[in-house]
């Protein structure tokens, strides 16, 4: 996504409109990475809000040494990961990650039906989740998730199996209703 | 109980990858935010905004029909407490019909904010046409023309004194009295300036 550099200019000199464009232009991929990290609409819409403003604060500092979207893809989640700290959803991160609560089943899990994969990862654990999001969905390699989330590349990559193993048997009953994958005889093993 | 297959998983972790959302805020949220640290410069916009000609003629209008009103009033005398809503006045044309009524506005402040785009907005287009008669003309007939210019606007001047006299604390004609006062003293400058040199605003 292209950002022009003189909506950047004018933003940056406090003009509305050009400011404007940029979140309209951005806002639909920035939020959905922060509703996903945050598994809370309200929580998400308050958090997007700060971070909308970090961006803004940060704008004189942008470069232009990666696209607009990516600089600001990244403020939304070190931003988002910081206040999920702050209000103790992922605090005892480093702990979680070394146990087994992405795929510990508790009795609301045996009769929860995800509708969709969104609704699904609301079942992970924050840390699972977050490492769920940024891996699979955002694209960051194991590295990255480490550097973030402050644990070891070996930790993210156990959480994402676990996180994985959690949504498959979480949206199960979607395919066992639905017509199977093209090519596959069988879509889900029983 | 059955498992979702890795490559349904992926799929869907495609679909969702994919999925646009509305934002999470309206834009109004967050320019709030942005307002109250300083990030914006300038008010606020407005729900409709019309063309910069258009903004300009509705100044021009706005300040006319307030000259005419400044007239109206000085020569009825004194306006008596009660004899109008204020929060509604009728601006008039030059001919003494109503052309509009003013909206309601929710404060003072949006009132005053309005007030101060429209007057930007009258000197802005002033300076323009300013200098375009500047640069259209030989140096003769822009002198005549700034001279002109000059005769009207102490004409206007006038105008709003008399108008001050009959309502020194009202705000609007305080404002129309200021902006023609810089006008004048523009118009001064500009007539004592040396030939070729254009005006580019006040």
């Amino acid at each position: 996504m292209i950002t022009d550099q003189l909506d950047l200019k004018r933003a940056i000199a406090g003009d509305e409109r050009a400011l404007q464009r940029l979140w309209s232009q951005h806002a639909p991929h920035i939020d959905a990475v922060v509703r996903r990290l945050c598994g809370d609409l309200d929580i998400a819409a308050d958090i997007s809000q700060e971070v909308w403003m970090q961006i803004f604060r940060a704008l004189p500092s942008y470069r232009g040494d990666s696209q607009f979207g990516t600089w600001a893809h990244r403020i939304a989640v070190n931003r988002t990961l910081n206040a999920l700290r702050k209000i103790r959803r992922i605090a005892k991160l480093e702990t979680d990650i070394e146990d087994d609560s992405a795929i510990t089943e508790n009795d609301s899990d045996r009769t929860f039906l995800a509708e969709s994969i969104e609704q699904a990862m609301t079942r992970l654990s924050p840390g699972a989740r977050a490492v769920f999001v940024l891996h699979d969905i955002e694209g960051y390699t194991h590295g990255e998730i480490g550097e973030e989330l402050g644990i070891t590349s070996g930790g993210s990559k156990s959480q994402l199996f676990k996180a994985r193993a959690k949504l498959r048997k979480l949206l199960a009953h979607l395919v066992d209703e639905s017509t199977p994958v093209a090519g596959k005889e069988h879509v889900a093993p029983v | 109980m059955s498992h979702l297959s890795e490559e349904n998983l992926d799929e869907m972790i495609a679909r969702e990858r994919a999925t646009e959302r509305p934002p999470l805020n309206s834009w109004q949220t967050i320019a709030a935010g942005l307002r109250e640290e300083g990030m914006i410069r300038g008010p606020a916009q407005g729900r409709w905004t019309a063309p910069p000609w258009l903004r300009a003629a509705a100044a021009v209008v706005l300040v006319a029909g307030g000259i005419a009103f400044g007239r109206t009033s000085a020569s009825r005398g004194p306006l008596s407490a009660g004899a109008g809503d204020a929060s509604q006045p009728v601006a008039q044309s030059v001919s003494g019909k109503a052309v509009s009524r003013t909206p309601a506005f929710r404060s003072a402040d949006e009132a005053w904010e309005t007030l101060n785009r429209a007057g930007a907005e009258y000197q802005r287009a002033s300076a323009y046409l300013a200098t375009i008669n500047s640069g259209a003309q030989p140096r003769a007939d822009s002198a005549s023309l700034y001279t002109s210019r000059l005769a009207a606007l102490e004409q206007v001047m006038s105008a709003t004194q008399s108008a001050l006299e009959q309502a020194p604390r009202d705000p609007v004609i305080n404002q129309y009295y200021l902006a023609t006062m810089g006008a004048r003293e523009a118009t001064r400058q500009q007539l004592a300036r040396p030939a070729g040199f254009r005006l580019t605003g006040f």
